[in-house]
């Protein structure tokens, strides 16, 4: 194969080759797993390796400021590796490298007791990340495909293992089907653009792009907003993630959530916004109200759930949704040339993708640590973790926090930002009022959002990780080895730092943004109001958020009241009083019961179903068992995707009555077609 | 831009305004009783009960449930952290809030879903019942609580073209009687029907039951005692303190002091205290004279202050100015 290696980097020589010899720490590890000697450990230690580099090559990038591109091997004149990574990837590989190689260090106490079975789908691991890097740098759109279908394709072996159960494999049926209709909208998108660009280039995607009838383009923009939409698992295109992350180990859950949906972002700001944009104010308004609809609903579905891995894949529809409103906004503020608030509001976008990545990460990898410990991810069973689990618990709780947007935590950091942005367009005079009403209730939808995450977060807290356990397997749970440990924790002592430092970093992203922006339109975005990085900002009128301080005062207030008031005096322990009777487990709320009200208050959405079945001691009126069965019916599941199953199904039923394996058939169909093809051809 | 005041005169401001606040919150609370007492033919407790509640508490011996994990003991703190610092947030004597430029109204909204966190989840922690029934109905209720608080103060905002409190109080100061436009009154009553609910009075929680069959705020507390106890409960004083004057930042800013002279000191300082004694009477007549909606019905209500406060920012967007 004819393969050239151009690297184009001035300032960032040193790093580059370290950055190569990880990269191909990352290619050995995709060959450990046929080795017979201890495979697991050593695939995810590379992995990890690996991972590492590519938080390197993301420094680099942004350090040296300059784009690091690279160029090997072509298959019909279309280069294979094709890459080019900017700032704007360079934020994707950071989220990428911190997540990556906390889930491999994760993956190898994870998997040290995994089934021989799983261990022939780890092969897809190492190549599920370096798809990832790839996606997040392809400068062609041949090799973005490629990367985006060997990223799906691997990730669908992990998720379905190799010999999987019948509803894991349903599972992973379902997510394939998902994301190769996506690929599809791509795909259709791809050619409309290659074809008037005259070359897969992303560059010339981007001078093509403007020349484009108006109609073309909103052809262009809804199968860009379909494709990426799903990846990400934005409604009513989520119905996959939900399915499939619970079902993956728990290290690939983490990327997942953390990462891979996020791959779904990276397309709607590269292809959406940079190469496609400006575009039509409805552009923007939809995507604001998908985002407001994924976030809502999101986390009411969450709320209704008692498995604690399917919870927190509602969470990352919710958490999608937040970013989206993000990007809403910003292509309302490009579409009237609103620069300084399109940069706040893709600063948010792209600021709470890096927090969601860090905090989602580090819950799943907790839930990990409890499924292995207690061997169940069911809520109502769990409880008491924190004392048979310790830093599993803190690592849970911070992550809780974090992803529940209070301050000093960075996802209110990037929260903040969100409502800034919302307010800023609400207050843009340049916008059309539909779109400045869109924004503000969106407020009204994002702040339900932040007060369901703090609900439905206390409930996965409070439900499995404190009180008494609820079962003899959760009774029986021990804290995890270090290996499982030390990932958690760093993750989320990061989730505190960038909490904290939220005002260098955003001043950070916002330069980036500010480039992004700037490169959509011509007008180059007016400097930020504040100059201080101390805080985050600015938002309207320039108000601020200066994180650290506040962060440090709540600390400080909070230390004094422990010292004066709640240390010197230690309480004295006994049983809680449940009036007269003995505690036991069963008066604690469960994740059913504290779930209910909201499912009652939201019930026109959530059409919840129950069910009571009592049986009687024979001959009395006392009941000897009482079995409850609810759930939340998920109306675009039954009232869309069930029938368009039921569709597909039946259609290929009928194809396959062409498919009957009889020679003589096919050699009657081809005579067929070549009849038809001579008389059209005439 | 008009000229606020200097950093000494946001100082000396912010002093009194701190020590005013942290003294008079338990008055508050007092004041509603007495209120109550007196509007059902009672005599009811003095206005000073709320302190020698405090100070009993404080004296006595702190009793926890032997489930109950470390969170019980830090949970006092967070929450009291939380609202004294979104008090040093809100400008209540001087236009510039004592923490002036360090955050503003989404960060006070902020430090509220933060208290309420770690209060709900410490309410589990014993394995009682009671606490899951507080602590499940303190997020559901405030569920509905926060968009219309949100959007409430989002037509303040709007009003003033900034989120910073400081920055509102004084153009809303400048404005004078232009201020108050009809949106924004749509945004003051949307708040004033969820402030009832924030702070926990009828006719959402009544703060006098310990009926499992009602109580919200009560539950999440009935584990605490001794000093933790006093902690929460002056908490929860405070948080009254901030809720009004959130209101009065943003929706009634009369008589806050812009510059430090003597006169004007006194002048904020009767205004601030006859704002909080107005609230704290009304929320006295509402506890007497409101039966508490059943918990199902509280939907009806608190969204009909989400769609008031819709409406205050419609009229701002569509009506001409």
């Amino acid at each position: 194969m004819p393969s050239e290696l151009s690297v184009a980097a001035t300032a960032s020589g040193v790093i580059l080759p370290l950055v190569a010899v990880l990269l191909g720490l990352a290619a050995l590890a995709a060959l450990a797993p046929v080795s017979r000697a201890n495979p697991r450990g050593l695939s995810l230690g590379l992995s990890a390796l690996a991972c590492l580099g590519i938080f390197g090559l993301g420094v680099a990038v942004l350090i040296s400021g300059e784009p690091v591109t690279a160029q090997a091997g072509s298959v019909l004149g279309f280069a294979v590796v094709h890459v080019r990574f900017d700032s704007l990837s360079a934020i994707f590989l950071l989220a990428l490298g911190v997540a990556g190689a906390a889930s491999s260090v994760y993956g190898i106490g994870y998997t040290a007791h995994a089934s021989p079975e799983r261990d022939r789908a780890a092969v897809a691991y190492p190549l599920f990340l370096a798809s990832l890097a790839l996606v997040f740098g392809a400068d062609d759109a041949f090799a973005f495909l490629l990367a985006w279908e060997v990223m799906a394709l691997s990730s669908a072996a992990l998720v379905v293992g190799a010999s999987p159960s019948a509803g894991v494999a349903r599972a992973g049926y379902f997510y394939l089907a998902m994301t190769h209709l996506a690929t599809v909208a791509l795909i259709v998108a791809f050619a409309i653009l290659a074809s008037a660009a005259g070359s897969s280039d992303l560059a010339a995607f981007g001078a093509a792009a403007a020349g484009l009838p108006p109609l073309t383009r909103d052809v262009v923009f809804v199968l860009l907003l379909v494709g990426f939409g799903t990846k990400a698992g934005a409604f009513p295109l989520h119905v996959w993630l939900p399915r499939a992350h619970p079902v993956a180990p728990s290290h690939v859950s983490a990327l997942m959530s953390g990462v891979m949906i996020k791959a779904g972002v990276y397309g709607i700001i590269r292809f959406g916004l940079e190469i496609l944009g400006p575009g039509a104010e409805w552009w923007g308004i939809l995507i604001l109200a998908v985002g407001v609809a994924s976030a809502v609903l999101g986390v009411l579905y969450a709320l209704m759930e008692h498995d604690l891995k399917r919870l927190l894949a509602f969470h990352s529809i919710e958490n999608i949704g937040i970013i989206l409103i993000g990007l809403g906004v910003a292509f309302l503020a490009t579409g009237v040339g609103s620069m300084t608030l399109a940069a706040v509001a893709l600063t948010a976008a792209l600021f709470h993708t890096l927090n969601h990545a860090l905090f989602k990460s580090a819950l799943f990898l907790a839930a990990g640590s409890v499924q292995a410990a207690a061997g169940t991810r069911d809520l109502n069973v769990l409880g008491g973790m924190v004392r048979l689990m310790p830093i599993t618990t803190l690592a849970f709780v911070v992550g809780a926090a974090a992803i529940s947007g209070l301050p000093p935590l960075n996802g209110f950091a990037s929260e903040w930002l969100t409502f800034q942005g919302l307010l800023g367009a609400g207050a843009e005079q340049a916008l059309s009022p539909v779109a400045r009403s869109a924004s503000l209730l969106a407020i009204g939808g994002l702040g339900l959002t932040a007060a369901l995450a703090v609900a439905c977060f206390v409930k996965a807290t409070g439900v499995g990780f404190l009180a008494l356990p609820r079962s003899p397997g959760a009774s029986a749970a021990h804290e995890t080895s270090r290996w499982m440990g030390a990932p958690m924790v760093a993750l989320a002592a990061a989730c505190v730092g960038l909490g904290l430092a939220a005002g260098p970093v955003a001043a950070g992203i916002a330069g980036i943004a500010a480039g992004v922006v700037g490169s959509v339109a011509a007008a180059a975005p007016a400097p930020a109001a504040t100059t201080a990085v101390t805080s985050v900002g600015p938002g309207l009128g320039g108000a601020v958020y200066a994180a650290g301080a506040i962060g440090l005062l709540l600390f400080a207030v909070a230390s004094a009241t422990w010292f004066v008031g709640i240390r010197p005096r230690p309480a004295r322990r006994v049983p809680t009083w449940t009036c007269g009777i003995v505690p036991e487990p069963a008066f604690e709320y469960t994740a059913t019961s504290y779930g209910k009200l909201i499912r009652l208050y939201f019930g026109r959405i959530l059409r919840p179903t129950r069910e009571i079945t009592v049986e009687l001691h024979p001959g009395t009126p006392f009941p000897r068992t009482v079995r409850y069965h609810g759930e939340a019916r998920h109306v675009v599941d039954e009232r869309v995707y069930e029938p368009l199953h039921r569709m597909a199904v039946g259609a290929a039923q009928m194809a396959r009555r062409l498919q009957n394996g009889s020679l003589q058939l096919y050699l009657a169909y081809t005579v067929a077609a070549l009849v038809i093809l001579l008389v059209l051809a005439r | 831009m008009m000229e606020g005041p200097t950093f000494a005169e946001t100082l000396v401001l912010g002093t009194i305004q701190v020590v005013l606040v942290l003294l008079v919150a338990p008055l508050l609370l007092g004041i509603t009783k007495r209120v109550k007492a007196r509007l059902q033919y009672r005599r009811g407790p003095s206005v000073l009960q709320p302190y020698r509640d405090l100070a009993k508490w404080w004296r006595k011996e702190a009793v926890e449930s032997d489930t109950a994990s470390s969170l019980t003991a830090v949970a006092p703190a967070i929450v009291l952290a939380a609202f004294v610092v979104a008090t040093l947030l809100v400008p209540i004597v001087g236009v510039r809030a004592p923490l002036a430029g360090w955050g503003d109204l989404l960060v006070v909204v902020g430090l509220l879903a933060l208290a309420r966190f770690v209060l709900a989840l410490a309410a589990l922690d014993a394995g009682s019942a009671f606490g899951g029934m507080g602590s499940s109905r303190e997020v559901a209720v405030s569920a509905l609580v926060e968009p219309a608080l949100l959007l409430a103060l989002a037509g303040a905002a709007l009003a003033a073209g900034s989120t910073d409190l400081g920055v509102i109080a004084q153009t809303a100061s400048a404005a004078g009687t232009a201020w108050f436009t009809p949106a924004l009154l749509l945004g003051a009553g949307a708040f004033a029907v969820v402030a009832v609910a924030e702070t926990g009075h009828e006719p959402v929680d009544n703060p006098d039951t310990h009926l499992e069959l009602t109580m919200i705020h009560e539950g999440m507390l009935l584990e605490a005692s001794g000093p933790r106890l006093a902690i929460l409960m002056y908490a929860a004083e405070l948080k009254l303190v901030l809720v009004a004057a959130l209101f009065a930042a943003a929706f009634l800013p009369i008589g806050m002091a812009d510059r430090l002279s003597p006169v004007s000191v006194v002048v904020a300082v009767g205004a601030m205290l006859v704002k909080l004694a107005a609230a704290a009477v009304a929320l006295g007549v509402l506890d007497a004279t409101l039966a508490k909606l059943r918990i199902l019905a509280l939907p009806g209500l608190l969204a009909t202050a989400s769609i008031v406060a819709l409406a205050g920012l419609a009229a701002r967007l569509w009506l001409p100015a």
